[in-house]
């Protein structure tokens, strides 16, 4: 026994073995170590830690393999020598050995190229082999790498190492096996096997070294997961070998997971049989769950009892004394919460007396106060019975004065006070019967009332002091009454404070200072409550006043000062925020609710800004009234605003004047004030204001859609005044057009490249060639043109000639074209069915310098105009123009040919050039034209060798290639453009540089028609793709001035501005 | 020899900003070999940096000059007083010559003008490869010639890794596994019995990792 680990021991036992993988996670998440653990034990008798596998970093394989460990799980640590030099894997050696790691697997590991650090610096200090050798020599020999004596505790390891049998050169991996075992494994394990019977053979070849009998061969198996995982191992990972069979399989299969489990099982069923096989390793990555499944069915379960699986970390001692702590720990907890909740309780208790207390004193006041009133009413009863007994007095001497001057006194107006008393009486009766008194108090009251009339008389008494006198019995008695009601001691009952005064009275000297301290709870309750009211409702100062007086009477009540802090600090709030919090904007209500990102006050200054612009918007659009109704409401918000009360006042001066103030920056012209949309104008105003304010109607509705809270009609508001912008995001929008067909001159380079090059040597940028192109005539007369003649590049003229310009031929069809734009036929609306006038139209209003007639009519698969007929217009038109004409045929080689033939039996000895000449018709139209000695068009699909044969063709007919334009077949841009270029390119450089005479002809290029049939040139104008014409212009020009660079030397165009463009570029780079 | 390889002219001349005398100084050793940092080189990185200059609107007075060497003490002697002429000295040799000029010129501003890749050999016009690692410990009389420490990826002692597949290593299918092929050659020459052998761990100060290796030829010295 090496190291007694349980799979050594399994191993020596002579147990078919079996190991799992655990891929540790990309994160110190321990539980996920400790779940696949736990799935896995029991079903396998150790499990590899993989280290950083495919270099991707994840927890260490130590520290993994030490939770698994203290899971009862063994692990078989993975080494590899990408990441740690000698020094670093042998610290690690000890570190693992020392906490009870027994099983080590040496491997040189992935490279990083493939982890997710790639710009890593692989370490590489030392090979897996190596890495075995060095670590059995610590085991063995106890010593270091370096020599060094081990002196105690030497890593007891045993020691495992990594084959594949599928891995090149086949021959060699036995003995790259033998070389692993010679330098110190115990047991190996093999690369994911799907090809057993390579496999098989592998095995034959290391039994023939004998290897089977010094080392446990481990088979290592994987369940595929799906036919995705399957494919990509077999096209993705070096050295893995999945069979098609296993493919297959997985493709048909309705259940992959379960046919990927029995493929596995399949597997293991066979590697058991082949001899030196000592076990399986199951690498089910990210699947540990299928591993008790494959155990299970591979019948290699149960596995033995586990021996020796002990995590030395956790001793039994220290779990012992971790209980121990723990049990400490929770009754210190538990101690500490029990005295929490104690003294809680105990708060509370005291808070329930206090509170007991305060409420007794209450009730206690309020008893107080309800025998106060008692009393008074007593009093008022003992007072009633006073006056009664003194009215009963009166009323007996005023009989008895009634009786001695009845006469007397109707003289002095008695009847008339009588008669008013009863008035009065009369007025009582109802007042007090509205209070429900019963008739007998109601007599009662009368008869008082009569008694008191007449005491006023005869005391003298003034007006007042009987009314007060009246009032003061009055209530007297009614409080009499009311003290047959139950005495109701409820809050809402309680008289107003305000009446404590009445304790001033003589009477109520004597009241008790309980009493007293009662009456101030109370006021201090009502203050309090008041204040809080008032806090509520934002009157801070208010309240702060109020919490003062309620404090000024209870210094020490908790919620007076409580309230008082919170009112302090809102005061102070405030006052750092001029504007205060959100509700203390005056007009805020109105706005919708602030988002949090920004204050209020920035908030409430936004709205500022936006309904002056919505007041600017509106007064463009004439709307006074609600120009002035935006602008009023941004001066709610902001009263000193500038713009806003300029606004208005511009807004109430100017109602039905639409002309917009112009800020002081920039004055508009008077013609443009008029149509100036607004969105131009604000933003003027915008400079003036800070920039955060943003009035124009976009940002409005930008900085909308980015805050969000806005309303809808908010946004609807800020948007419907929105100008028709110039480019409508939908519909068709106005014809824009190119414009003038003029060109301006494009500017020339006046100095030369020497110039211009300084000093860098003129031979490093010059590379003058030594062919040069054939030049072609075309046409008769003056205006005939001669095509090619160059000695260089195209426009390279500080390293050869180009005696001819690059020439331009307008494309004229013989009938009306079908599929041309409007953009394009507008040009010729008036000659579209005259293919002479149309052509003439060219040279004199457009200053063509040749034509190209297209006979696209003689198209058999269109209209198939006969030959004869074609021809008649061909000759019309090269009769009726004086610039050279260019026939081109519909492409159909017999129907060109005889078309031609027609021509050119027609024409004479015009020298119009036709084409095109294809290998299907070279012979018959070549030999026509070399007999009128007419230039001809040689079409090639874009192919240099195919090109160069129909020159070599043609040159061996006759023709000379003096007569010869190569019409290499183009793409648009966008269309193949770039690969036309690279081969026109190439045509130009194998005759100018390489002297092929064969491909030195000029080039025509017929690319209008490519352009024109392109859909970018046939889609409607729109905001995205732009004017419709334009593109097309852009279209054609640029694949025009592309290919002249290209070598192109006769341009087939179609749009005036185009040509214009491409003439304009031509003549500025000659 | 040493290859190298020009580098990007926007690090040059972001390199030699505030510079307003420049001495761009070529080397006619590998690295006009290799295409690197010879007279033609220098010219071209000479004109290309009058232009970017220009391109900024900027001045800049550009001196050219070629050396036959320079990591040899000789030739660099009279840049010792040339170079404080200039505000920096853009040096199109390799490391070494850079490095050398740093030691010899004081007063003299040196800059790279070229990356130093590798020592490796010209396969065809354009292409170089890396075929030594310098590593002072050579071990081709044991790989048939080819060398395991510049060429494997992974820097293998004991024969391919798990990844050769087809003679091509795993981590780029363009690169072929130099074991296989060492394998090939050994069997070739009926020498495979070293593929059996068990190369022991190297000693890596040889090759740099003891530190700046220096070499002295008492026979040599003055």
């Amino acid at each position: 026994m090496i190291a007694g680990s349980n799979l050594e021991q399994v191993l020596r036992s002579g147990n078919f073995a079996v190991t799992g993988e655990l891929g540790p996670p990309k994160s110190g998440d321990f539980e996920v170590v400790r779940k696949k653990a736990r799935i896995l034990k029991g079903h396998v008798d150790a499990v590899n830690i993989t280290d950083c596998q495919t270099a991707i970093v994840r927890m260490s394989s130590l520290t993994a393999a030490l939770l698994a460990l203290s899971e009862g799980v063994e692990p078989v640590m993975q080494m590899t020598c990408r990441d740690r030099n000698r020094i670093g894997i042998q610290a690690d050696i000890l570190g693992a050995s020392a906490l009870g790691i027994k099983n080590l697997l040496c491997l040189t590991g992935d490279h990083q190229k493939f982890g997710n650090h790639p710009q890593a610096k692989g370490v590489f200090d030392m090979d897996s082999i190596q890495l075995l050798g060095m670590v059995k020599q610590m085991r063995d020999e106890k010593k270091f790498q370096c020599g060094e004596e081990i002196k105690s505790n030497e890593p007891e390891l045993f020691l495992g190492a990594a084959a594949n049998p599928f891995a090149d050169p086949f021959e060699y991996r036995p003995i790259r096996l033998g070389k692993k075992v010679a330098a110190g494994a115990n047991f190996i394990q093999t690369q994911i096997i799907y090809n057993v019977e390579k496999f098989a053979k592998f095995m034959e070849m290391v039994r023939d070294l004998g290897l089977h009998e010094k080392v446990f061969i481990l088979a290592g198996v994987t369940p595929p997961k799906s036919l995705g995982m399957a494919r990509y191992m077999k096209r993705f990972v070096p050295g893995l070998d999945v069979t098609d069979e296993v493919i297959d399989r997985l493709s048909d299969a309705k259940d992959q997971r379960e046919e990927g489990i029995n493929i596995c099982v399949d597997i293991i069923n066979q590697v058991k049989e082949i001899e030196g096989v000592s076990g399986v390793h199951v690498m089910a990555i990210e699947w540990e769950e299928a591993v008790p499944e494959i155990v299970k069915r591979s019948g290699l379960g149960p596995r033995p009892e586990p021996q020796g699986v002990e995590p030395r970390l956790v001793s039994p001692g220290a779990i012992e004394e971790a209980v121990e702590r723990a049990r400490h720990e929770i009754r210190d907890e538990f101690e500490k919460e029990l005295d929490k909740a104690r003294s809680e309780a105990q708060a509370s208790r005291g808070l329930l007396i206090k509170e007991k207390e305060s409420a007794s004193a209450e009730i206690a006041g309020l008893r107080k106060e309800l025998e106060d009133v008692k009393r008074s009413a007593v009093k008022g009863e003992a007072e009633i019975k006073r006056l009664t007994t003194e009215l009963e007095e009166a009323k007996e001497e005023l009989q008895k004065a009634g009786s001695l001057q009845v006469v007397a006194g109707e003289a002095t107006g008695g009847p008339a006070s009588i008669s008013q008393t009863e008035f009065n009486q009369g007025a009582m009766t109802e007042s007090i019967s509205s209070g429900k008194l019963s008739l007998r108090e109601q007599d009662a009251l009368s008869s008082l009332n009569l008694g008191l009339k007449a005491l006023q008389k005869v005391l003298g008494l003034s007006e007042d002091q009987f009314e007060a006198l009246r009032r003061f019995l009055e209530a007297e008695f009614l409080l009499q009454l009311g003290q047959a009601a139950p005495p109701a001691p409820a809050a809402g009952m309680i008289p107003a404070p305000a009446e404590a005064p009445v304790a001033s009275t003589p009477e109520e000297v004597r009241e008790t200072e309980t009493k007293k301290v009662a009456a101030r709870q109370k006021d201090v309750i009502n203050l309090v409550a008041k204040a809080n009211v008032l806090l509520h409702k934002n009157n801070v100062e208010e309240a702060l006043n109020l919490f003062k007086k309620a404090l000024e009477i209870a210094p020490e009540d908790e919620k007076a000062i409580e309230g008082l802090n919170k009112a302090k600090a809102l005061l102070a709030e405030k006052e750092t925020g001029p504007a205060g919090t959100a509700e203390a904007i005056p007009s805020a209500e109105g706005l919708p609710p602030c988002p949090e990102e920004i204050t209020p006050e920035e908030w409430s200054r936004k709205w500022v800004v936006r309904y002056v612009a919505m007041g600017n918007v509106r007064l463009m659009k004439g709307d006074s009234d609600g120009a002035m109704e935006a602008f009023k409401k941004a001066l709610e918000l902001d009263p000193g605003d500038e713009k806003a009360k300029e606004g208005l006042e511009r807004a109430q001066a100017g109602k039905g004047i639409h002309v917009p103030e112009v800020s002081t920056e920039k004055a508009v012209a008077p013609g443009e004030k008029e149509e100036v949309p607004p969105a131009e104008v604000i933003p003027e105003e915008k400079e003036a204001r800070e920039p955060e304010a943003a009035p124009p109607v976009e940002a409005i509705t930008e900085k909308e859609e980015a805050e969000a809270p806005a309303p809808e009609e908010e946004k609807k508001e800020a948007e419907a005044p929105k100008p028709a912008p110039k480019v409508q995001l939908s519909g068709t929008p106005e014809h824009e057009g190119v414009g003038s067909l003029e060109v301006p001159v494009l500017e020339k380079e006046t100095r030369s490249l020497v110039e211009r090059a300084g000093s860098i040597p003129e031979d490093l940028y010059r590379e003058p060639c030594s062919g040069s192109i054939k030049d072609v005539l075309i046409g008769d007369g003056e205006k005939a043109i001669t095509v090619g003649g160059e000695t260089t590049l195209p426009f390279h003229l500080f390293e050869g000639d180009m005696p001819n310009p690059p020439r331009v031929a307008f494309e004229v069809l013989d009938s009306r074209p079908e599929e041309w734009p409007d953009v394009l036929t507008r040009y010729f609306d008036d000659c579209l069915d005259d293919p002479v006038k149309w052509a003439r139209k060219c040279v004199d209003e457009f200053n063509a310098k040749a034509i190209c007639l297209s006979l696209i009519s003689t198209d058999p698969n269109g209209a198939d105009v006969p030959a004869s007929d074609a021809a008649k217009i061909a000759k019309d038109v090269v009769d009726g123009v004086d610039v050279p004409v260019i026939l081109w045929g519909c492409g159909n080689a017999d129907k060109d040919t005889e078309t031609l033939r027609e021509v050119t039996s027609l024409i004479g000895n015009k020298k119009v050039c036709v084409g095109p000449l294809s290998d299907a018709n070279y012979r018959t139209l070549g030999a026509t034209a070399m007999a009128f000695q007419l230039p001809v068009v040689a079409s090639t699909p874009i192919d240099v060798n195919l090109a160069k044969q129909l020159n070599i063709l043609l040159e061996n007919l006759g023709v000379s290639l003096n007569h010869i334009l190569m019409d290499p077949s183009i793409g648009a841009v966008g269309y193949g453009l770039e690969y036309t270029y690279s081969v026109m390119e190439r045509i130009r450089l194998a005759a100018l540089t390489q002297q092929d005479e064969k491909l030195s002809a000029p080039i025509v290029v017929n690319l209008g028609r490519e352009v024109w049939k392109a859909k970018e040139c046939r889609l409607p104008s729109d905001i995205l793709l732009g004017d419709q014409e334009r593109r097309g212009v852009i279209m054609e020009s640029i694949t025009a001035s592309t290919l002249l660079l290209a070598g192109g030397e006769l341009m087939i165009m179609r749009h005036p501005k185009a040509v214009a463009l491409t003439e304009a570029l031509i003549e500025g780079m000659m | 020899m040493i290859v190298a390889e020009r580098k990007p002219m926007n690090e040059i001349l972001d390199m030699i900003s505030g510079v307003n005398r420049l001495l761009v100084l070529g080397c006619r050793g590998c690295v006009a070999v290799c295409s690197a940092g010879g007279d033609k080189e220098v010219d071209v990185i000479a004109s290309a940096l009058r232009l970017g200059r220009k391109k900024a609107g900027q001045q800049i007075e550009i001196d050219t000059d070629t050396l036959v060497r320079q990591c040899d003490p000789e030739y660099l002697e009279p840049l010792k007083e040339r170079g404080k002429q200039f505000d920096a000295v853009l040096s199109t040799a390799c490391g070494v010559g850079v490095n050398f000029i740093a030691d010899r010129c004081p007063g003299v501003r040196v800059l790279p003008a070229l990356n130093t890749t590798f020592y490796g050999a010209n396969m065809s016009s354009g292409e170089w490869i890396e075929l030594c690692a310098g590593c002072g410990s050579c071990v081709l009389h044991l790989t048939g010639g080819l060398c395991p420490v510049a060429r494997c990826a992974k820097r293998l002692s004991n024969g391919p890794c798990g990844g050769s597949v087809g003679g091509r290593c795993e981590i780029d299918p363009n690169v072929p596994c130099v074991w296989q092929r060492i394998h090939d050659k050994l069997v070739e020459q009926k020498q495979d019995k070293l593929l059996k052998d068990i190369t022991p761990i190297r000693d890596w100060t040889t090759a740099g990792h003891g530190g700046p290796r220096r070499r002295i030829r008492e026979d040599l010295l003055p």
